[in-house]
């Protein structure tokens, strides 16, 4: 398989070469283009309790989508998070990663997803009650709104919330104001989650909930 | 008409010069700046072809897509265009064949492009997307816009394009909806529901995002409409 993120940060995808006989696994929805005679197959991702549960709780879809070639030559197809912004390749050997919510774009077969409890934490921090995690041998695919940075992290490192994308196991989550009282609800910071532990964050340059929060406003 | 793009891919802008004489059509709202000497005139169709009727038409099929026609007649001068859609842009020289463009990628084009906005296209079928499409035909060219980044897929068989990724297309292409995989029951419950299926020789351009999927994203956080 040969995978190749393009279209530049700010506008990330991934392009995916399958050789006969190989297969991607995607975020539901996460194809944009592909050969009419890839096989697409739906499935519950890790079982139907943690389908559930992935879906309810940590902002993933029930399905996933596993792409098969079962033709003769290579075949080529795109994938894409629904936010413009960057896209990183990880690959595990028999680690385990963190992803936040909706971060997963797409994985290898060794790839095993799963559901892993953030803590309420994370959860009051804006950033899930629940984290996927993503374990095995093999490459995984995520996403982020705007660019990612890495932090090696030793010791603390505070990351406002709703930013945090991605973390190594060796991280801890806990809450606290970004400041004093007063700095941490005028100064638009409010509460941030100071990171702890030893190991690589992920962050994404832009959130959601910050575009939303200055949209909101202007609605009426 | 001279076509200059900048700022390429994250806040493309695309200025068009134009000499003495020439006319050029732009989507009502994608003019940013322009020279002061230029004359515009707002039509809902093909300059000196939008008839009442047609007009009354469009409103009743809930389009309201209003363009914008700029001359030079005085003399030479330049149209600066953008988007409200972070992405990149293209050119396009339609030259006797004909290019489906979805409507919302619609720049602008030269005088000598027909627009043809009463293509059904994917219309009369089931969609969930309400996508509305342009044939551009006739002699000149076309600017197109897009959510992220373009790319082209020389499509030499078959192949499928989500229906919010597709920019436009060469008319030599045959399409129709359908399910990406072999089962309809796969396709649904794996989130791609109705998808383009492009059969024959030419070319799609495709964009990186999809406008509508990063909407609904923002749904969750988003106030609700009074």
């Amino acid at each position: 398989m040969q995978a190749q993120i393009r279209g530049s940060d700010a506008f990330s995808y991934l392009a995916v070469t399958l050789e006969p006989g190989e297969s991607v696994i995607a975020e539901s929805d996460a194809m944009s283009s592909m050969a009419a005679d890839l096989d697409l197959q739906a499935r519950m991702n890790g079982g139907l309790i943690a389908g559930l549960l992935r879906k309810y709780l940590a902002g993933e879809s029930l399905f996933v989508s596993v792409f098969k070639n079962n033709t003769p030559a290579a075949r080529s197809m795109t994938l894409v998070q629904p936010t413009p912004g960057g896209i990183r390749a990880l690959d595990l050997h028999n680690d385990t990663f963190y992803l936040q919510p909706g971060a997963y774009l797409a994985s290898t077969e060794g790839i095993k997803l799963g559901l892993g409890f953030a803590g309420f934490v994370s959860w009051i921090a804006g950033e899930g009650l629940f984290r996927t995690v993503v374990s095995g041998s093999g490459t995984v695919w995520y996403g982020a709104y705007g660019a990612l940075l890495d932090k090696q992290v030793d010791g603390e490192y505070i990351v406002d919330s709703s930013h945090l994308v991605a973390y190594e196991p060796g991280i801890k989550l806990k809450l606290q104001l970004a400041g004093g009282l007063f700095s941490s609800f005028f100064g638009g910071e409010g509460l941030v989650t100071r990171v702890t532990g030893r190991g690589r964050i992920v962050v994404q340059t832009r959130s959601l909930t910050g575009l939303t929060g200055w949209i909101n406003p202007k609605l009426r | 008409m001279k076509i200059e793009f900048t700022h390429q891919p994250g806040n493309t802008a695309a200025t068009l010069q134009l000499a003495q004489g020439e006319r050029c059509t732009t989507e009502s709202g994608a003019m940013i700046a322009m020279s002061g000497g230029l004359d515009i005139e707002t039509t809902t169709h093909k300059r000196g072809k939008g008839g009442l009727l047609k007009a009354a038409k469009r409103l009743l099929g809930g389009e309201s897509f209003f363009l914008n026609h700029f001359s030079a007649r005085q003399g030479a001068g330049e149209v600066v265009l953008g988007t409200a859609l972070a992405g990149d842009m293209m050119a396009y020289r339609v030259d006797g064949d004909a290019l489906m463009v979805q409507a919302g990628s619609f720049v602008a084009c030269e005088e000598g492009v027909e627009i043809d906005t009463s293509w059904q296209g994917f219309k009369n079928l089931l969609s969930g997307e309400s996508l509305f499409w342009l044939k551009l035909s006739g002699r000149g060219q076309v600017v197109l816009s897009a959510f992220g980044a373009i790319y082209p897929i020389e499509v030499d068989g078959e192949h499928i394009v989500d229906t919010g990724h597709i920019v436009a297309f060469q008319e030599s292409l045959d399409f129709s909806l359908t399910k990406a995989g072999k089962s309809w029951l796969h396709s649904m419950l794996g989130g791609e529901g109705l998808v383009c299926k492009f059969k024959g020789r030419g070319t799609v351009w495709c964009q990186s995002h999809n406008p509508g999927s990063f909407g609904l994203s923002l749904r969750p956080t988003l106030k609700r409409r009074k």
